[in-house]
């Protein structure tokens, strides 16, 4: 990145085309300060790079230079802007032709010179800010100079995108910060190039290879927009995302996401287990005495528990089809591997979301997040946007409040808070626990009233058995609203906190009714029901469908009554908002009744999808009609993790252990379904091994599940492999934390290295009177040209532009001097030159100290003149054509400051005060620099330039050299 | 498909694929809707390249645009010549920026640009106080307004020169996982 950014210093094209533009533009500019004064700097050759290595030419050589200028260019002509038009000519067209040779056809738009790449961003984003809505001549010459420099740094951009492979080339393209026709443009370069490239080498092959990958882009692409096609819900996601913003949005997003899991376990269960027994047997067998009453789909009773819908109506045959098919082996690794799927699907799902959104949040950068990143791009409705700009000033206004609010808290107050706290995750825990214990009793008591075989259930007895699930969801209704209005209680003081904590207390809530659930169905109606897995079947059948009404009845009561309260009957409690964690609970549990149930109900999945389609247009109208957008906009991003998590940690590895400790430990019913007669489903694997022994060909699988499956060693083994693993990636990421940490204060180092060196300079500044101060006075009588003046003065803010103009001014009044002929003492010329440069920084810097603080400004200029000190030392270096430069090559910027030191011993007797800035500062730098340059210059060193011309054999380097030559004539008449 | 091949050609739909984040359809898709907003400006044939530009005032007028506190500044940003006039690419590049499919970094640097209101490559003092008058209707109070200036410096300026550079957005927007959904407009 450096030696990009660096990279138009160093490049001579640049500075030169820079001048010279100048030149072209503004000819008729002239210094209105131009007076007697002292010619002892070469200010205009400190800008540009190419000068210096003629500027060290010592003074007594000036003479012979004079007879030998090359194609008698300056010295007796009188026409000077014919010889500004000859030089531009022979430096603008020269040096982007010798670059170009490798692609001709390379044109760059120069109309958007805004949009760059990042990798020249750097500097040309920089170049271009130093000249803001500057006159057009300004803009023309950057653009010119940007344009050389683009082409170079385009080329290599290209080089390095055809190296790549096609899609990564792609994504590399697509990514670039440009605008469209930038990246058609270089993408046509990139395919171009490439395309010649391979007709050099097999024609006939690389063009079928090019076909081929093509029509494969092409397809993919189809492919893509196919898939765009079944997306589900877009202009309805769209719809919500205007009104509600992102943080509503998730979860409706959540919502998708769990459907579209529960699409594929449905056809992976109904694929792998329904289909290939409806094949083999079509109908099911049931009891002549059972018919279908309607009362099945409330209770999931009856008629249904004969069918494909639960566990008993599975049989534990081999089917013998087309082919043979081994019943128990299917069901118990269909469910088996689908669990492990879901897991598998979970942990990345969670592990990418929380790399993203939570690993790098950073809390403390409160108010930027919320000025800078919280606006909701997506939001198009206009109550929506009044609304959120309400929410938006009434959060900045809290926080703004918040630090002087917690400050009042005394110790009363604090032990106040606490005991809050304590008294409401007490109740709030006792709740739960009381929930739980009350609906443990109320399915024992519940149970002893059934009797045994299900088949001898009575329509009464069915219908009682929707009491414990109408219970259950009850209380899934209500007590979270208790634990809102605990919620308003306790004051919390952000925000977040008060959401986790209701998050957590509903998690606890949830748990504890499920897990006393299961307790039940695993110890109680194992032992007595005959066809058990059935029963629990039904019984969360009844749980997802009595939730679902539930749900219904949720958004209708919880949403609805309360926007008609909230509109009609107390204004004051408003209108209700979306609560999304809450919601987003309810979904987890729904999804959690699933898998619980996937062993026990196969088909339950269908259910579910139906649910959550159901509950999709439910909640999307209850929204638009009732909600308002929530007033606080949290952090979705982050909500959005901590649910997966959730839905992953207690619930989905709660689901998992309790299929394992099925299939495992219980005994499976003795008359119905896939495992009849077996000890526990998992020996259902055990038998299928004792199988395949007499086959052989199969000694593997056998030898696998004796000594890996069934070994304890082996587990053994990959749980302390696992463990070390995870200690080595621990230590990693705390050796990671400590980097980032000491980067991070490097960056604040550098910042206060930056202010201090300022301070510094300022300091030096103050202390130390300036040349300029005594040029100021001698500017006085010396105002020649003052309508000049004011063309210079007229021009905006910018420093630069206006150093640029004055360096400009001092080249043109050289060029009057060599024309006419009038015997002006080019030292007068040239340091007035200088001083008008650097009055018109210091001036653009008050003007800048109006609207910003100008030291950073200033230093930004600083840095310049290093850079620019920096790329002149290192066309020294090139240079050693011209001349030896024994200047020791320590960085250009301690010379910078050595050099100023001087500068500032020299003019230690002038003892005028002016108001310091720091822009002047660095000039002196870079003038002071260059004087010591030139008195460190050997007198034999520089061979006359014009024999080592031919060496750079460009028309650039004759004409720097021609024109250096028209400077240093004048200041050799000194 | 004989009507999609009329308006661009094969070679065209490859580059609008290549360069923007979007599928052919969606590119469609956005041409339809771009020629909405003028159906007698903007020609059904694309194939010649014609010079058509829409001026800011129909761009602005798009539902999804038109309630935006920042459509100018979105339209100047990605509009070529920096008023808001927008050719078929500039809208396209817009909303391929504006996408879900559009990286971290790239939706960064244009936001960068968007709430950098005087275009000096660093979002200032100033367009700060714009930004927040932008975004609560100029009702918070002048020392309020400073404050919250001076604390979002203060929180996302990493090297302290009283400003924030794009290094230092990028660094915040790193840090606020939220800003990939909310800087998005669905189409």
């Amino acid at each position: 990145m450096t030696s990009y950014r660096n990279g138009g210093f160093f490049n001579a094209a640049y500075h030169d085309s820079e001048t010279l533009e100048i030149d072209r533009s503004k000819t008729h500019h002239t210094n209105p300060y131009a007076g007697g004064e002292r010619p002892d700097e070469h200010y205009s050759t400190g800008q540009t790079g190419g000068d210096a290595a003629v500027g060290r030419v010592p003074g007594w050589r000036e003479e012979s230079w004079r007879e030998s200028i090359p194609m008698g260019l300056i010295s007796t002509h009188s026409e000077s802007p014919s010889w500004h038009h000859d030089l531009n000519h022979s430096t603008f067209q020269i040096p982007p032709d010798s670059q170009r040779d490798q692609s001709p056809h390379v044109r760059l738009s120069s109309k958007a010179s805004g949009h760059m790449t990042m990798r020249w961003r750097g500097i040309t984003m920089r170049r271009m800010s130093m000249f803001p809505n500057g006159d057009p001549a300004n803009v023309a010459f950057t653009e010119d100079a940007i344009r050389n420099e683009m082409e170079t740094e385009e080329q290599d951009l290209v080089k390095e995108l055809v190296a790549l492979s096609t899609r990564d080339r792609i994504r590399a393209i697509r990514d670039l910060p440009m605008s469209f026709d930038e990246k058609k443009h270089i993408r046509s370069h990139v395919l171009a190039f490439k395309s010649s490239k391979q007709s050099r080498q097999f024609t006939c092959f690389a063009d079928c290879t090019e076909t081929v990958s093509l029509s494969f882009r092409r397809c993919g692409s189809s492919m893509s927009s196919a898939r765009q096609t079944l997306e589900l819900w877009q202009g309805v996601m769209k719809e919500i995302g205007g009104k509600f913003g992102t943080s509503v949005l998730i979860y409706f997003v959540f919502l998708k996401w769990l459907l579209m899991f529960n699409i594929f376990s449905f056809l992976v269960n109904f694929g792998f287990i329904t289909i290939p027994l409806l094949v083999y047997d079509p109908s099911p067998n049931i009891p002549p005495n059972v018919s279908f009453s309607g009362l099945e789909i409330l209770s999931g009773a009856g008629y249904f528990h004969y069918t494909v819908m639960y566990y008993g109506g599975y049989s534990n045959e081999t089917l013998h089809g087309l082919m043979e098919y081994n019943m128990q082996l299917a069901y118990f690794f269909t469910t088996a591997v689908y669990m492990v799927l879901c897991g598998i699907a979970l942990i990345f799902s969670m592990a990418s979301s929380f790399k993203k959104n939570y690993v790098l949040a950073d809390p403390t950068s409160n108010s930027a997040w919320q000025l800078l990143c919280s606006w909701d791009f997506s939001i198009t409705n206009e109550r929506a946007v009044r609304q959120r700009k309400n929410n938006l000033r009434v959060q900045l206004k809290e926080s703004l409040s918040e630090k002087a609010q917690r400050e009042l808290l005394t110790l009363t107050e604090e032990l106040k808070h606490f005991g809050v706290y304590l008294g409401s995750w007490l109740l709030s825990t006792g709740l739960a626990i009381g929930c739980g214990a009350s609906i443990y009793y109320l399915c024992q008591y519940q149970q002893q009233l059934l009797p045994a075989d299900a088949a001898d259930w009575s329509l009464l007895q069915e219908a009682e058995t929707l009491l414990v699930p109408f219970v259950v969801s009850l209380v899934n209704l209500v007590v979270p609203l208790f634990y809102s209005l605990f919620n308003k209680f306790e004051r919390y003081s952000s925000q977040r906190r008060q959401i986790y904590a209701l998050v957590v207390r509903n998690v606890f809530l949830k748990i504890s009714i499920l897990a006393v659930l299961c307790y039940y169905w695993m110890n109680v109606v194992a032992k007595k029901f005959s066809c058990w897995e059935s029963v629990v079947g039904e019984a969360l059948y009844r749980l997802v469908i009595v939730d679902f009404l539930f749900l219904m009845l949720g958004s209708f009561f919880g949403e609805f009554l309360s926007n008609v309260i909230g509109t009609r009957l107390l204004p004051r409690l408003g209108v209700p908002e979306f609560d999304v964690a809450r919601n987003v609970l309810e979904l987890i549990y729904a999804q959690t009744l699933a898998w619980i149930g996937i062993y026990f109900s196969p088909l339950l999945p269908a259910i579910q999808i139906l649910k959550f389609f159901l509950l999709f247009y439910v909640k999307k109208v209850s929204l638009v009609q009732n909600c308002q957008p929530p007033r606080r906009s949290g952090r979705a991003a982050q909500m959005q993790t901590i649910f997966i998590a959730l839905l992953f940690f207690p619930f989905f590895v709660g689901a998992l252990s309790m299929f394992a400790y099925t299939a495992w430990s219980l005994t499976p019913s003795e008359q119905c379904g896939p495992f009849r007669g077996l000890n526990n489903a998992f020996s259902v694997v055990g038998v299928w091994i004792d199988d395949l022994e007499e086959i052989p060909g199969s000694q593997w699988a056998v030898w696998i599940y004796e000594n890996v499956i069934r070994s304890e060693i082996f587990y053994f083994f990959i749980s302390l492999i696992i463990i070390v693993i995870i200690f080595i990636f621990w230590q990693v990421t705390q050796g990671r934390k400590q980097l980032i940490g000491l980067l991070r204060q490097r960056i604040v180092n550098e910042g206060k290295d930056k202010s201090f060196l300022l301070d510094k300079l300022q300091n030096l500044q103050k202390s130390q009177p300036d040349k300029k101060s005594k040029q100021k006075n001698q500017k006085k009588h010396s105002k020649r040209r003052p309508d000049d003046h004011s063309s210079s003065g007229q021009s905006n803010s910018n420093a630069m532009v206006q150093a640029l103009l004055a360096r400009q001014q001092l080249e043109q009044e050289d060029e009057r001097c060599s024309s006419d002929g009038v015997p002006v003492p080019s030292d007068i010329s040239t340091s007035s030159a200088l001083m008008q440069a650097m009055l018109a920084r210091q001036r653009a810097d008050d003007q800048d100290e109006d609207k910003h603080s100008s030291s950073s400004s200033a230093f930004t200029q600083a840095v310049q003149a290093r850079q620019r000190a920096e790329g002149r030392e290192r066309d020294e270096h090139y240079s050693t054509g011209f001349s030896e430069s024994p200047i020791n090559t320590s960085s250009a910027f301690t010379q910078a400051m050595q050099a100023r030191q001087r500068a500032e011993e020299d003019g230690a007797d002038d003892a005028h005060d002016l108001p310091s800035s720091v822009s002047s500062v660095m000039m002196q730098v870079v003038q002071a620099r260059e004087r010591a340059e030139k008195e460190d210059r050997p007198p034999w060193a520089p061979a006359p330039p014009q024999n080592s011309a031919p060496a750079g054999s460009s028309a650039l380097i004759q004409a720097m050299l021609a024109r250096q030559q028209a400077q240093n004539e004048y200041d050799d008449g000194y | 498909m004989g009507n999609k091949q009329t308006i661009f050609t094969a070679e065209q739909l490859d580059a609008y694929q290549d360069c923007t984040y979007f599928t052919r359809k969606e590119i469609l898709r956005l041409f339809d809707r771009y020629r909405d907003l003028a159906p007698q400006l903007v020609p059904l044939d694309y194939t010649s390249q014609p010079d058509v530009k829409l001026p800011y005032e129909l761009i602005g007028s798009m539902p999804e645009l038109k309630d935006n506190p920042f459509r100018q500044r979105i339209a100047e940003v990605f509009s070529e010549d920096g008023e808001g006039n927008m050719t078929l690419d500039d809208f396209l590049d817009m909303f391929s920026v504006l996408s879900e499919m559009a990286p971290r970094d790239i939706k960064a640097y244009y936001a960068f640009k968007i709430y950098d209101f005087n275009n000096d490559d660093f979002i200032c003092k100033s367009d700060l106080e714009k930004t927040l008058n932008k975004l609560t209707r100029s009702e918070l109070t002048e020392d309020e307004v400073r404050m919250v200036c001076e604390k979002v410096i203060d929180e996302a300026d990493l090297d302290n020169d009283g400003r924030l550079s794009l290094e230092d957005f990028q660094h915040m927007v790193v840090r606020a996982p939220d800003f990939l959904s909310t800087f998005h407009i669905r189409i």
